[in-house]
């Protein structure tokens, strides 16, 4: 009875260990860090030539390998494409009754082959507050980040100055954060890692917002003629760091008149001066002129005035007062205005405006001819205007 | 007897062979379709069993016409070219047209001679010159031709019930069906039913002695006789239409036509708009008006009863809408999807026999020898010449058509706009043509762009498209206002179509263009501008389409081909037999139904002249009407349309002639005038309207008021100005308006300006652009925004500012949400808003939410519309919040400044003031954009004014603005935590450049107003340079 039970588990022994023979498959290879382009092998010792694959994976992809058979052992190369991949490589076997895993890590190289760089934004404001950043990516001959903590430099020209500051990368990257300086300019920014430098690049550092400035004027006389020009221009606009403010910034003049018009005019920097030009007025006028970089800054007022030229005019009807005749109007010389002068005949029948005509003067003159057809005969009130002079002729008669 | 091959039928093939053979080649491509069939048939050389074709409307399917004649043009396309192929096809629908009349006439006369004579007739029947030379429609040609040839075979199946006539008949039918869908529907409709009419009374003519014997009762006997061969025809022949077409029947049950009714002249009233009654009734008929009652006699006649009706069915419904039984017959929907021209070309055509037959009989039969006989042999010769005269005189007529009255633009070369499209990945986004005619098709078959514009209409998809009466965006001048209307949408909401190209041919569209925010890249060497759009992304590389299965796509590039195959093999015995008479053949059926020509009617003589002088006082008496309206100085109303034509045709030497001769103004002085004017009315204005009104009159003087309604690419103008007319020497004539004399202040002046220039690529490379070479986005900060709603509408307002360092292009998208965050509506900013700016400039914005226009009212489209007309969006659910995407682009291209408000004047409800040009451009279209405030000085509404003149240098300009009068203005919500630029938050992105902003800098300089809801106004100009130098 005992001996066969003996019997009975010996025999039962030998299954066990002969199943557990056949299916034991020892990892040869205890080799877990490679750096890359290594050849990696795995070696698994093997009783029976059982159809083992192994299942390779990492960031690049996956792949099943089928092995080599060598008597007792077996082996598997790991493909070119997977060992020249930086990180890690999971591995596991397949076919086998129980499985066998692991990783390996792959490690980049330390020398860079390459440097990737980018910077942005390429424009940033000077002093202090904006800043541009750059990030540099080493990379080994295979196309791997290189190791962390490695040392890269980054270096700067700006004006006088030239700078070079270690940093290190960190999550397969390198950046730095490049604040603006005080001064506007080109900053040239470079790279560098075990010897490897990068290209070129460059960053504008353009001028910061406009502080307060002030404006002037300038005109060939101070006459209400309508015709002549007075220009308004700045001093030269600098932002709080004293850098003249970037071309082609718009400013805008806001001017203020009499009788409480706001006027306006625009214009665009050069060299931090601006300059606008706006006519005359045509009548007795003073002005008080402010200019704007709106949210920005602004300038001090100054006030302009604005003679008169035309002191009184001279009236004529003819043609059974249907011709009526203005002038001469002359100048501040006595001299005739320059054509163009703006002269407006409002027309009243019973205090109701019934026409409102509008000519230039030529010559001196100005005309108006009252069609018979649209003015029918009767008596008829007229208001002349002009250089903001207002003349009124009741009772007019037309026939 | 042998038969002899007949001398007319070769004389009237070779003539037409020599004249509209060589003449294509300088018609053709200038006609209304030819080039779109091009189109189509280079989608065919490219891809023959792939229906869908991305290139026009965003993507569309071409089984929305039917394909033999693209596909023949495509597949000779493979052996010289496309042009090779349409001429090819359009030499063989000459042959097809002239021998199908002469076997259409055969039929119906039974007489070679009449038919020879109708053959050489057809070859110059002003319909047919007309429908090849100035409409270009190959498939219609092709398809009627097949239909005349099928006549002859379908009579013969009828009559003999001959399988073989059976074949030959539906083969020739499925060949028209393949080509044209019109015709075989409505050719079995007016041209197989009266055959199948004829055909049963001849039979029953045999069973008695003479067609006089034919009783109703006899036909409707012979009728059910004949029954199953009718039906046993009638139903395979509705087979073929509906099978060899299939995939198009699937597609218009799947995309039905449902756009709203595009114009065509064909279906005005012709004595109202008598352009279109010149083109689409007085040209067809032609001389076939003067022999009408001849043809109505023939067909009315008891064999031809049924042609008689059809003819007269046709006769009418192609007179359109000169009298309501056209639309009355086909009903509302049909009469305003058909063009009815189509009706008098059948009608026409029909007519040809009977034509070819009364020119033999006045030629050398019984005609002649009435007429000798009671008028004498001179009459005859006289009325001989006449005819022949008129009969020549209408065809150089319609063939000199096109030469006079260009139906298209001048010829654009095409090769310098292929080579923008494929250098630089242009073609990469869509692009739109705009005054190109139909040239557009040529365009869109040399290159692989897409274009969000196309030029069949019915394949339209878009419903910012079909629900606009417009064929196409291309041509949205001519088409009033609603064509300028639904352009605005396009150019304002580009991105969503992907839209970043423009090639303009016509300057008209050069404001509209700038102020919806586009700018101008380069001339091409051709003369076209092109505009581009930043802020646009490239088409998606994966489009939508809709597929259709495969069977159906092998049927559609298999069918056709297969019928013409089947048609031929079918039909080659018999072309050989009759063509070399290499064997004698019976004669066909019908020629036992001859008419011997032996006794022309007296009271059809009598009747033809008595309508000729009809026809001939009814003439004189329109000519005489159209003299009295447009004789231009018999009356002052007259001379002043005159005038304003005249001028708006910049005809400005005949326009002057119209001034009073007794004015000091010289025409020199007057040319110069003119020619130192610009503007918007003066350069981009389309007169649309006159009215005039005599206010006061005597014999020699009249004072008018006179008020033009102006279409211009922005808005509609109207403009009322009193002209004085004054009569010289029996003549009317206008007084002149002169010109402003103001004198500049300065000879010469000089201006700094800044200018930039962006390199774009630095390298010389087709890769992509290379990160250091993209600049950055300008920052934008938007200042202040606020949802309000103004009378009824809903607009976001507010401002926005470049605080960047480089001048930007400023695109602005503004979204409505309700309470729950659904999305309600998006749009951009058009017309209120500076698009470009200067480093640090400001700009006040409103964006109106814009529906597609009548989508939902589509029987009301307003008669008049005004382009800058507003149609809001219809909103389901109320707008409670806003978000606002700002983005800014580096843009070196029109930033002009130079403007100065020099002037102001306030009263009660209006602003009026004066603008100076202080700069070195010549301001081409000044604008105002005027920012109103509460009398807490916040922000509440900003409206904009387009001034109708320009401003040369160192001049000046008055401007008077109205105030809208009483609006209700609420503002629904300012908080600005969904404003965004280049995709950041505003706050956050402003704050690095500005991190104190002066809050309400300028506050203290706002105008106070007048005006019981707006207390204070500010005052923004913006400037569009037309020809910067």
């Amino acid at each position: 009875m005992f001996k066969k039970v003996f019997l009975l588990l010996f025999l039962q022994l030998i299954i066990v260990s002969f199943n557990a023979q056949e299916t034991n498959a020892v990892l040869l290879s205890k080799k877990t860090t490679y750096t890359v382009h290594e050849n990696i092998k795995l070696e698994f010792n093997i009783k029976n030539d059982t159809l083992i694959k192994l299942y390779c994976t990492n960031s690049y992809g996956s792949i099943l390998l089928k092995p080599t058979i060598l008597k007792d052992k077996i082996s598997f190369d790991i493909p070119k494409f997977l060992s020249k991949k930086r990180g890690i490589l999971y591995w596991k076997t397949i076919n086998f009754k129980e499985t066998i895993s692991g990783k390996i890590s792959i490690s980049s190289q330390q020398q860079p082959r390459t440097l990737e760089t980018y910077i942005g934004p390429p424009s940033i404001d000077a002093g202090g507050l904006d800043y541009t950043m750059l990030v540099v990516i080493p990379t080994d001959s295979l196309d791997n980040p290189i190791l962390d903590n490695s040392n890269v430099d980054v270096k700067y020209q700006f004006l006088k100055s030239e700078r070079k500051v270690p940093i290190k990368t960190k999550n397969l990257i390198a950046y730095r954060n490049i604040y603006s300086p005080r001064k506007s300019g080109r900053m040239i920014v470079s790279s560098e890692s075990y010897g490897l430098n990068s290209k070129e690049f460059d960053v504008n550092i353009m001028p910061a917002i406009a502080t307060n400035f002030k404006i002037y004027y300038h005109r060939n006389h101070d006459y209400a003629d309508g015709n002549q020009i007075t220009t308004f221009y700045t001093s030269i606009i600098k932002d709080k760091n004293k850098n003249i403010v970037s071309d082609g910034s718009y400013i805008e003049f806001y001017i203020t008149n009499k009788k409480g018009g706001i006027l306006k005019a625009s214009g665009t920097t050069i060299n931090g001066v601006a300059h606008t030009k706006i006519i005359h007025p045509d009548f007795e006028e003073s002005w008080k002129v402010q200019a704007f970089f709106i949210g920005i800054s602004q300038s001090n007022v100054i006030n302009l005035t604005y003679k008169k030229v035309i002191e009184d005019f001279n009236t004529q009807f003819f043609d059974n007062n249907r011709e009526i005749k203005i002038g001469p109007l002359t100048s501040f010389m006595d001299q005739l205005i320059p054509d163009g002068l703006a002269v407006k005949l409002f027309i009243y029948k019973e205090n109701k405006i019934v026409g409102e005509l509008f000519k230039e003067s030529n010559q001196g003159y100005a005309s108006f001819y009252l069609n018979p057809n649209i003015y029918e005969n009767g008596s008829y009130r007229m208001v002349v205007e002009t250089a903001g002079i207002k003349k009124e002729y009741n009772n007019i008669k037309l026939w | 007897m042998k038969e002899k091959t007949n001398k007319y039928l070769i004389a009237a093939v070779i003539l037409a062979l020599i004249f509209h053979g060589s003449s294509i080649f300088f018609t053709l491509e200038y006609t209304y379709d030819a080039l779109i069939h091009l189109f189509f048939a280079d989608h065919y050389a490219n891809s023959w069993f792939e229906p869908w074709n991305y290139k026009w409307y965003t993507g569309f399917t071409v089984q929305s016409y039917p394909p033999l004649v693209h596909q023949s043009i495509g597949a000779l396309s493979l052996i010289g070219g496309l042009k090779f192929g349409l001429f090819t096809v359009a030499i063989i629908s000459i042959i097809l047209f002239v021998t199908g009349a002469y076997r259409y006439s055969l039929l119906i006369t039974a007489n070679r001679t009449a038919s020879g004579y109708a053959a050489i007739l057809a070859v110059f029947s002003s319909s047919f010159v007309e429908t090849l030379h100035i409409f270009g429609q190959l498939p219609s040609i092709i398809g009627v031709s097949v239909l005349m040839h099928s006549l002859p075979e379908i009579y013969l199946w009828l009559k003999t019930g001959k399988f073989k006539f059976f074949l030959t008949s539906l083969s020739l039918i499925s060949v028209t069906v393949t080509s044209h869908h019109v015709t075989p529907i409505f050719g079995m409709l007016f041209f197989i039913f009266p055959l199948i009419g004829t055909v049963i009374m001849d039979v029953a003519r045999e069973e008695v002695d003479s067609f006089k014997d034919v009783t109703f009762g006899l036909f409707l006997k012979t009728f059910f006789k004949q029954l199953k061969k009718n039906l046993a025809f009638g139903f395979s022949a509705l087979f073929l239409i509906i099978f060899c077409i299939f995939p198009y029947w699937l597609n218009s049950k799947k995309n039905p036509i449902t756009q709203v009714p595009i114009p065509h002249g064909s279906r005005d009233n012709f004595l109202e708009i008598t352009s279109s009654g010149l083109v689409f009734f007085t040209i067809p008929w032609g001389i076939l008006m003067f022999i009408m009652p001849y043809i109505f006699y023939r067909y009315y006649s008891k064999r031809y009863i049924c042609f008689g009706l059809s003819f007269t069915m046709l006769t009418i419904l192609g007179t359109g809408g000169t009298t309501p039984i056209p639309k009355m017959i086909l009903g509302e929907t049909a009469f305003n999807i058909l063009t009815l021209d189509r009706f008098t070309l059948w009608g026409s055509i029909m007519s040809i026999p009977i034509f070819g037959e009364f020119a033999y009989r006045f030629v050398e039969g019984d005609l002649k020898d009435l007429i000798q006989k009671r008028f004498g042999a001179v009459y005859h010769r006289l009325l001989g010449g006449l005819l022949a005269g008129f009969y020549v005189a209408m065809v150089i007529f319609t063939m000199s058509l096109g030469y006079f009255r260009p139906s298209q633009p001048q010829k654009i070369k095409m090769l310098p706009i292929v080579n923008f499209l494929s250098q630089d990945s242009h073609d990469k986004w869509r692009h739109l043509t705009l005054g190109f005619g139909d040239q557009m098709a040529w365009l869109a078959a040399q290159t692989k762009a897409m274009s969000v514009d196309g030029n069949y209409h019915s394949a339209r998809r878009l419903p910012e498209l079909t629900t606009r009466p417009i064929e196409r965006l291309e041509n949205s001048k001519f088409k009033g206002v609603a064509g300028i209307g639904s352009l605005q949408q396009f150019l304002t909401t580009p991105e969503k179509y992907n839209l970043k190209y423009i090639f303009s041919n016509d300057k008209f569209y050069d404001p509209v263009l700038f102020f919806c925010g586009w700018q101008r890249l380069s001339q091409l060497e051709n003369g076209i501008m092109v505009w581009e759009k930043l802020n646009v992304p490239p088409v998606s590389s994966i489009l939508p389409k809709e597929d259709v299965q495969t069977w159906v796509k092998v049927m559609w590039g298999t069918i056709p081909f297969l019928t013409v195959l089947l048609a031929f093999i079918f039909n080659v015995q018999s072309i050989f037999v009759n063509s070399l008479k290499t064997k004698f053949k019976p004669k066909p059926a019908y020629f036992k139904f001859q008419n011997n020509y032996s006794k022309f009617s007296n009271k059809v003589l009598n009747a033809l002249h008595i309508w000729a002088v009809v026809l001939i006082i009814t003439i004189a008496f329109a000519c005489y009407m159209f003299y009295i309206k447009n004789e231009t100085q018999r009356s002052p109303e007259n001379v002043v349309k005159a005038y304003y034509d005249a001028i708006d045709f910049k005809e400005l030497n005949t326009s002057f002639t119209y001034i009073d001769p007794k004015d000091e103004l010289t025409r020199d002085q007057y040319l110069l005038e003119i020619s130192v004017t610009d503007g918007l009315l003066s350069s981009y204005a389309k007169l649309d309207a006159i009215q005039t009104e005599i206010l006061k009159e005597t014999d020699s003087l009249t004072t008018l008021k006179v008020e033009t309604k102006w279409i211009t690419p922005l808005e509609k103008l109207t403009k009322t100005e009193y002209r004085t007319a004054v009569k010289r020497k029996g003549k009317w004539y206008i007084k002149p308006t002169r010109k402003s004399i103001d004198l500049p202040p300065d000879q010469l002046y000089s201006k700094n300006s800044t200018g930039y220039f962006n390199q774009g690529r630095r390298r010389i490379t087709t890769e992509q652009t290379h990160h250091e070479d993209i600049l950055k986005q300008p920052v934008l900060e938007i200042v202040s925004a606020k949802l309000i709603k103004f009378n009824k509408r809903y607009s976001i307002i507010g401002k926005v500012q470049n605080i960047d360092n480089v001048p930007a292009d400023i695109v602005l998208k503004g979204t409505l949400y309700n309470d729950d965050n659904k999305e309600l509506a998006t749009y951009n900013a058009k017309h209120i808003l500076k698009h470009k700016l200067m480093p640090k400039e400001i700009s006040a914005f409103r964006i109106n939410f814009e529906g597609i226009a009548w989508s939902k009212t589509k029987d009301s489209i307003p008669k008049t519309f005004n382009p800058d007309e507003f149609t809001p969006v219809e909103l389901s659910e109320q707008p409670t919040k806003f978000n606002l995407q700002a983005a800014g682009n580096v843009s070196n291209s029109d930033l002009f400044k130079d403007v100065v408000l020099s002037e102001i004047n306030i009263k009660p409800n209006t602003i009026s003031g004066t603008l100076f040009n202080s700069g070195i451009q010549e301001i081409t279209i000044p604008q105002i954009i005027i920012t109103f405030y509460n009398d807490k000085k916040e922000m509440i509404w900003v409206d904009n004014l387009f001034l109708k003149e320009g401003i040369r240098q160192e001049r000046k300009l008055n401007f008077n603005y109205p105030i809208p009068e009483n609006p209700i203005v609420k503002v629904i919500n300012d908080d600005m935590s969904f404003c965004f630029v280049n995709g950041l938050p505003n706050k956050d992105i402003a704050h690095k450049i500005i991190p104190k902003r002066i809050k309400n800098h300028t506050l203290g300089k706002l105008q106070k107003i007048e005006h019981p809801i707006f207390s204070y106004a500010k005052i923004e100009l913006n400037i569009y340079i037309g020809n910067p130098k």
